[in-house]
């Protein structure tokens, strides 16, 4: 079983965000990235289906970046993958939604996989269209939020959730898959695995080596971001200690009477 | 990018109300850009929708009620959409920001080659183009992005971010090809399980409970109560999903859902940043926790410090007094 994560950097979800108003872009020097949050369940998926299979299993991981941000990758490897592809290009920078899924989809073309298991969201634009995205480029059945995954005779029993509850669906391999948060805890690197992690193959490539027929980058984009700014402030709230039930009680209730609300 | 064409998004003919709320905003945009506005109805009970869909300012309804749309996985719609962007011709796309939506609208963004914004909650026409604001990690920024000018262009919409307006004079309803494909993924099973009456993203009052809660019995005994009382729907913190006090498709927050209802209530949640960028935008937050330093304070209208087990109850009866249901 060949599987292929693929994963992304973003900056920590707890830091203060700031915008450099040149570029209109997040500041991401001197913030501290992590592993996209939807990633880590990806690979901890890709780890137990590799497990469960045995034999001559792998896991691949790929990460798409302007910078070559290697952290990613090593603590992917920590985590338990067996080696690594970097697309790493100064020419990626300003891709959008459009020019991303299209430079990762030409760089996974060239690896072989069963199974390509790609994280639901990503923490830091939140557009949730890469999947579908990539499914598509590469012509693959596309399973998303799977919470239970089971190999079966040249295709997959996956259970996925929905909105208001789940649905088990059949699909041959190589497919690509989503997973919910649900498919259990990512699992931490033991030290073994970090030390490891250091002597793991990551493969570089750079657009040059897809020989791409369209732009990607700024240029390949088929939107522009204009403005990139913090929303206005809330006004600040008011705190009301409630000596008993009845006190909270009616403190709200003139509250959202006050705001229309009831 | 002349015409609007908005996914009617349903469940076994069950509408999500987001579906209306695209249809009139598909009308606005449609007459700025200064063409049709349509909708794509499609599997079992599109029919009924494409009806209900009449009492919406829309051009044209196009329908089919293809098995296959509910024997697989997306791929039938995705083909059918395809068919009806090129039946209508260059347009903007709409589609709910929702689990299926983002997946059909990543893979409609390749099969037409269009350009997608994404999570949107406003949509304006400058200068021909089409401008959509969307909130980023997770609403701490806010992004004014252009789609370039092109054939086709996808905007995934935030459900509640706009009204839904009736009007019009009932839109023609035509029937699309039969799609001739086969398809891969195939849907065995189709579970409801511990469904709320109401999509937690669609509902207009939100009352969500934390780890202050202690355990299952209150989301029942405590909140559904409030959350009925108001319209609303009944969410969870983290701490509280990852506990199986609830399930996970309750859970606001960075890996949960994001909710913006009009009305906020947060029952001893105390309000990590992981949970605040679920549910910062709602319209009116109100808090109840036993910590008046707890970091909701920071993000809400009003916080009341108390017992939630005694607040909770008398709120919920002097609601339903003023709706005139107990005496």
């Amino acid at each position: 079983m060949k599987i292929v994560v693929t994963v992304k950097l973003v900056p920590d979800p707890n830091a203060e965000k700031r915008i450099d108003a040149q570029t209109k872009r997040l500041v991401r020097s001197g913030v501290e990235t992590v592993l996209n949050p939807y990633d880590e369940y990806a690979l901890e998926a890709a780890l137990q289906l590799k497990e469960r299979a045995g034999g001559d299993s792998r896991v691949t991981v790929f990460s798409m970046s302007p910078e070559p941000l290697r952290e990613t990758l090593r603590k992917a490897l920590a985590m338990g993958a067996d080696d690594a592809v970097l697309l790493a290009d100064s020419g990626l920078e300003g891709s959008d939604v459009w020019a991303t899924a299209y430079a990762i989809a030409a760089a996974l073309r060239k690896l072989e996989f069963d199974l390509l298991i790609v994280g639901g969201l990503t923490d830091d634009s939140s557009t949730g269209a890469v999947p579908g995205a990539l499914a598509e480029h590469l012509g693959l059945p596309c399973v998303t939020n799977a919470r239970k995954i089971e190999i079966t005779d040249g295709g997959l029993q996956v259970e996925r959730e929905t909105d208001v509850g789940y649905q088990t669906v059949r699909a041959p391999r190589p497919a690509l898959l989503t997973t919910a948060l649900t498919f259990g805890e990512p699992r931490y690197a033991s030290l073994k695995g970090i030390m490891g992690a250091k002597k793991k193959t990551i493969a570089a490539t750079t657009l040059g080596d897809l020989a791409l027929e369209l732009p990607v980058g700024t240029a390949g984009s088929k939107t522009e971001l204009r403005s990139f700014a913090p929303p206005p402030p809330r006004s600040q709230g008011r705190t009301v200690e409630a000596a008993d039930g009845a006190a909270g009680a009616h403190a709200i209730f003139a509250f959202l009477q006050e705001k229309k609300l009831v | 990018m002349k015409n609007v064409l908005v996914f009617a998004e349903h469940r076994q003919g069950k509408t999500r109300k987001v579906t209306f709320e695209l249809a009139s905003e598909a009308r606005r945009i449609a007459d700025e850009l200064g063409g049709k506005a349509c909708a794509v109805v499609l599997g079992n009970g599109a029919g009924q929708l494409a009806q209900e869909l009449q009492a919406y300012p829309l051009d044209a309804v196009y329908v089919n009620e293809d098995p296959a749309v509910d024997e697989y996985l997306l791929d039938p719609i995705v083909d059918y959409l395809e068919s009806a962007a090129k039946t209508v011709g260059p347009s903007l796309i709409l589609i709910p920001n929702t689990l299926s939506g983002r997946d059909v609208a990543g893979r409609l963004m390749v099969r037409l080659g269009a350009g997608i914004v994404a999570d949107v909650v406003e949509v304006s026409v400058e200068a021909g183009a089409v401008v959509c604001v969307s909130p980023k990690l997770g609403g701490a920024l806010v992004t004014h992005c252009a789609l370039q000018p092109a054939v086709y262009g996808i905007v995934t919409i935030r459900p509640s971010a706009f009204g839904a307006a009736r009007g019009g004079a009932g839109a023609s309803v035509a029937t699309l090809e039969k799609s001739s494909k086969s398809y891969a993924a195939a849907i065995e099973q189709d579970v409801e399980e511990g469904a709320t009456e109401m999509a937690l993203e669609e509902a207009p009052a939100v009352v969500a409970g934390g780890r202050g809660l202690g355990g299952p019995e209150p989301f029942d005994t405590l909140l559904k109560p409030l959350a009925t009382a108001l319209g609303g729907a009944v969410g969870a913190s983290r701490a509280a999903a990852d506990a199986g006090w609830v399930p996970y498709n309750l859970q606001i927050g960075q890996t949960g859902k994001t909710v913006t209802p009009k009305l906020y209530i947060a029952v001893g949640i105390s309000g990590a940043i992981q949970h605040k960028v679920g549910m910062r935008a709602s319209g009116t937050i109100v808090a109840i926790n036993k910590d008046a330093a707890a970091p909701i304070a920071e993000f809400s209208d009003l916080l009341v410090v108390g017992d939630a087990f005694r607040i909770v109850p008398e709120l919920t009866n002097l609601i339903e007094k003023a709706k005139g249901n107990v005496s």
